[in-house]
């Protein structure tokens, strides 16, 4: 989080700041706060001190006529720093008690142009992701998804439309793909929809993927919307899925499970505490068993979510951490969304999150022109489509490095250290780690085969 | 309405039949169309869907639950 803190050092410094024929910089004024990355690109501001303009006037009330004085036994001076997120509050109570020359420290929210939010235009098309993927130079180095199931646990897989709006064949997998008994269909041929926005997404960094169609959003439960489905039904997918990766070879496993899914509201959910909850508790039995896929080989990403602060999904109904149950599981890849020009769009949850703090883990590209599944001209949107667009790039590394070489840990590690940061402190809840960087992956895996050879 | 989750430890191979009879669990009080589900095959952990008043009954003894079983939906695109 950045912030301003606001000292009083000596009156001979204060003077300085003060005086613009004298150059002075942060370090001058402020060094080795504890817990702050001080700014020092910033030169300190002078900032007078309001009084009250009659005798006898209440020293502490901004509520009367007052005047400004610049006087340096008066005045303050403000520097800019950066404080780790989840260290925020206490960074905040303590500074001011351990050093004198504090006086207090200040929240500098970031003056931004509008985020992207929902209803917007899209910000660029799928082919800027391809180039910000760099896809070409993925391909060169044989990470092209070949070989690898991605399953796409969504409301079903339209292959033919996949087909023809990429304009190349897409492999959908039938045998290894999975439906809750209720629904029915053929893997690969449901409605266009959320799953085919997410299979063509996904589909952008590993074009050679093999999509596995796991349409448990499909399933119809009493006073139920359209496009849902029970948690239960995602546990019985998952169970399938662990059959499909313990039936293959130790040399060759890969299993990318791509979720864009989640809930919306604690309404149905025992409350936080109860042993039977499912948004903060890690003994869930859906929790569970997305642990043990993950530490059976499978890469598993879920979509942070849509109840960013600055332009929140009207059905967003968490009071606060929305970034729930596995979708923040320390072992998956929590992944917001941000625009073609890396700006995180508006409605990207932030975290904390509720099973591990640090999330998201990363922000991967949305609301672009992409696959017109949810309508001619309709974006990609919302975390729905960051999750694929990042589950293809694990998708890619995967057709060159099977779990049993890159573990699942470690392959997330690989990501977070190459993601392009955007804040100073190395993580924040805004971006996680920062946005993924496929030519960072890229160098990481070069030097990695190197370091092995 | 089957409504809640209950997790069950159970020696391979395990069945529908056996957890119900190890859970003292009558037919209509299970979603036989769901089935067991294994969890964590490593730790002999299996799920069964079951109605709240069963739930309420056979769950927090040494096995688990009653669990919440939430409605899920896709996040996109934002309304």
């Amino acid at each position: 989080m950045r912030v301003l803190i606001q000292m009083r050092p000596s009156p001979d410094l204060v003077a300085a700041v003060a005086d613009p024929s004298v150059p002075s910089t942060t370090s001058d004024v402020a060094d080795g706060l504890p817990g702050v990355v001080l700014d020092h690109s910033y030169a300190p501001v002078a900032v007078p001190r309001p009084m009250p303009a009659a005798p006898g006037g209440d020293p502490l009330s901004l509520n009367q006529p007052l005047v400004f004085s610049m006087a340096p036994q008066d005045a303050s001076v403000v520097v800019r720093g950066e404080i780790a997120d989840d260290e925020v509050a206490s960074r905040m109570a303590l500074l001011p008690a351990a050093r004198r020359d504090v006086v207090a420290v200040y929240a500098d929210p970031a003056i931004e142009t509008t985020l992207t939010c929902a209803g917007d235009p899209a910000v660029g098309d799928w082919h800027d992701v391809e180039r910000l993927l760099c896809v070409p130079d993925l391909a060169a180095e044989g990470l092209d998804g070949s070989g690898v199931p991605v399953a796409v646990v969504d409301t079903g897989v339209n292959a033919a439309y996949l087909k023809a709006a990429r304009g190349q064949d897409v492999a959908v997998d039938q045998e290894r793909s999975w439906s809750p008994q209720s629904v029915s269909g053929t893997p690969g041929d449901f409605p266009v929809d959320h799953g085919t926005m997410c299979a063509f997404d996904a589909l952008i960094a590993a074009p050679k993927a093999s999509i596995l169609d796991v349409p448990v959003l499909l399933t119809r439960r009493r006073g139920g919307s359209t496009l849902d489905g029970l948690l239960s039904d995602a546990i019985a997918a998952y169970a399938h899925l662990r059959e499909v990766l313990d039936a293959q070879p130790a040399e060759s496993r890969a299993l990318v499970v791509t979720n864009s899914w989640g809930s919306f509201s604690p309404r149905w959910d025992f409350p936080p505490g109860s042993p039977g909850n499912y948004s903060d508790n890690p003994a869930h039995p859906f929790n569970l068993i997305v642990g043990s896929l993950a530490e059976a080989g499978a890469d598993i990403l879920f979509a942070a979510g849509n109840c960013g602060r600055q332009c929140p999904d009207g059905r967003c109904a968490y009071p606060d951490r929305p970034i729930v149950g596995a979708n923040s599981h320390p072992r998956v890849l929590s992944i917001g969304g941000v625009d073609t020009t890396g700006t995180r769009v508006g409605y990207s949850s932030q975290g904390p999150g509720r099973l591990a703090g640090r999330k998201p883990d990363l922000c991967a590209y949305t609301h672009f022109a992409g696959s017109g599944a949810l309508g001619d001209d309709e974006p990609d949107s919302g975390t729905s489509a960051a999750c694929p667009v990042a589950a293809g790039l694990v998708a890619a590394v995967r057709s060159r490095w099977p779990s049993t070489v890159l573990s699942t840990a470690q392959l997330r590690t690989l990501l977070r250290r190459t993601a392009d940061d955007r804040s100073a402190v190395g993580y924040d809840y805004d971006y996680g780690y920062g946005v993924v960087d496929a030519a960072g992956v890229i160098a990481a895996l070069r030097r990695r085969a190197a370091k092995a050879a | 309405m089957a409504d809640v989750l209950i997790t069950v430890r159970l020696p391979a191979p395990a069945t529908l039949e056996a957890a119900m009879r190890r859970l003292g669990l009558a037919e209509d009080e299970v979603d036989a169309a769901y089935g067991l589900v294994p969890v964590d095959p490593a730790r002999d952990l299996y799920v069964l869907r079951v109605t709240e008043d069963a739930g309420r009954r056979v769950g927090g003894g040494a096995d688990g639950g009653p669990f919440s079983d939430p409605p899920i939906e896709p996040y996109g695109p934002p309304r």
